[in-house]
């Protein structure tokens, strides 16, 4: 048992490496434009939506704490209290794509979605629109990955829910877990490049 | 009774909020070009503690951190060997 959940532990590990390097192509292509097309990306990243941005950021910090709180109790044999803990995980995960959702309605409304209905007057707008693909392929991408985390939360915590998990086996929780702090981890450094890019000049 | 969480996560989560904050804060001082350092330094400290704390990457099997730093050791060859490239190049956004 201990060596299976050794293996399990080590195979996310490995999964979550690919990851790093499936995002990093596209944040490659961010630091390119961006050392191409300061002031272009400067002015793109004044126009993003730092309040929801930043409450975001909170929800997601917050939902790690939980779901690392959750591998605690399911290693304790809380019961009960692993169930509460994965559902607010899930909860906060959902808190997350819906303002996501309202900011992407936002961008729509304002003509910022390139291939859809980009449009600016800016002299950068050559720039601006290049920032709003990146902005969209990699948020995009990080609610997608978000989504499904919150799938499977939502399936530990139906098990958790009938007693799958206790002291001697919790495996599926804690890789759950590290999943989730993945992503959570992605949203860390897409914060900065995207909400406070800008903010101190123009 | 509700079981109180683990003190370590407790200030974990504290920490991560506070230095959201002053993330959000310095963005809007102007420092040029250590903007950007300040906020990926910023950045790399919440990443060090979801690691570590949350992740619990220095606990147990030793073949965990090697994973993950593979991870991190590819991340830095690809923006490495990229960067000796756009960072010297001089024509570079093409003139339309």
């Amino acid at each position: 048992m201990r060596q299976q959940a050794e293996a399990a532990t080590l195979g996310i590990w490995v999964f979550l490496a690919t990851e790093v390097l499936f995002f990093s192509g596209m944040l490659l292509a961010y630091t390119v434009l961006r050392h191409a097309y300061p002031e272009g990306f400067a002015e793109a990243g004044r126009e993003t939506k730092i309040v929801i941005g930043s409450v975001n950021t909170a929800v997601l910090l917050t939902s790690s704490a939980t779901m690392a709180w959750a591998v605690h109790a399911a290693k304790a044999g809380h019961r009960k209290l692993l169930t509460i803990l994965l559902i607010a995980t899930a909860a906060l995960g959902l808190v997350f794509v819906g303002l996501k959702g309202l900011e992407y309605s936002q961008e729509y409304a304002e003509h910022l979605v390139p291939g859809l209905n980009f449009s600016s007057d800016s002299p950068h707008a050559h720039a601006i629109e290049l920032f709003y693909f990146l902005y969209f392929a990699l948020t995009g991408i990080h609610a997608l990955h978000l989504s499904i985390g919150i799938v499977i939360v939502g399936i530990m915590a139906w098990r958790a829910s009938h007693g799958a998990f206790g002291p001697t086996y919790h495996t599926p929780v804690e890789v759950t877990g590290l999943y989730w702090h993945f992503v959570d981890l992605v949203w860390i450094f897409l914060y900065p490049l995207i909400y406070l890019n800008g903010r101190s000049g123009g | 009774m509700m079981p109180k969480p683990p003190r370590s996560l407790v200030w974990s989560w504290i920490g991560l909020v506070l230095l959201l904050a002053l993330t959000l804060g310095m963005a809007f001082v102007p420092l040029g070009r250590a903007n950007i350092a300040v906020a990926l330094a910023v950045a790399a400290a919440k990443a060090i503690i979801v690691l570590l704390v949350f992740m619990e990457l220095a606990r147990g099997h030793s073949l965990k951190l090697i994973f993950a730093g593979a991870g991190l050791f590819w991340l830095i060859i690809m923006f490495g060997l990229s960067f000796t490239d756009y960072a010297t190049r001089t024509g570079f956004p093409p003139a339309h």
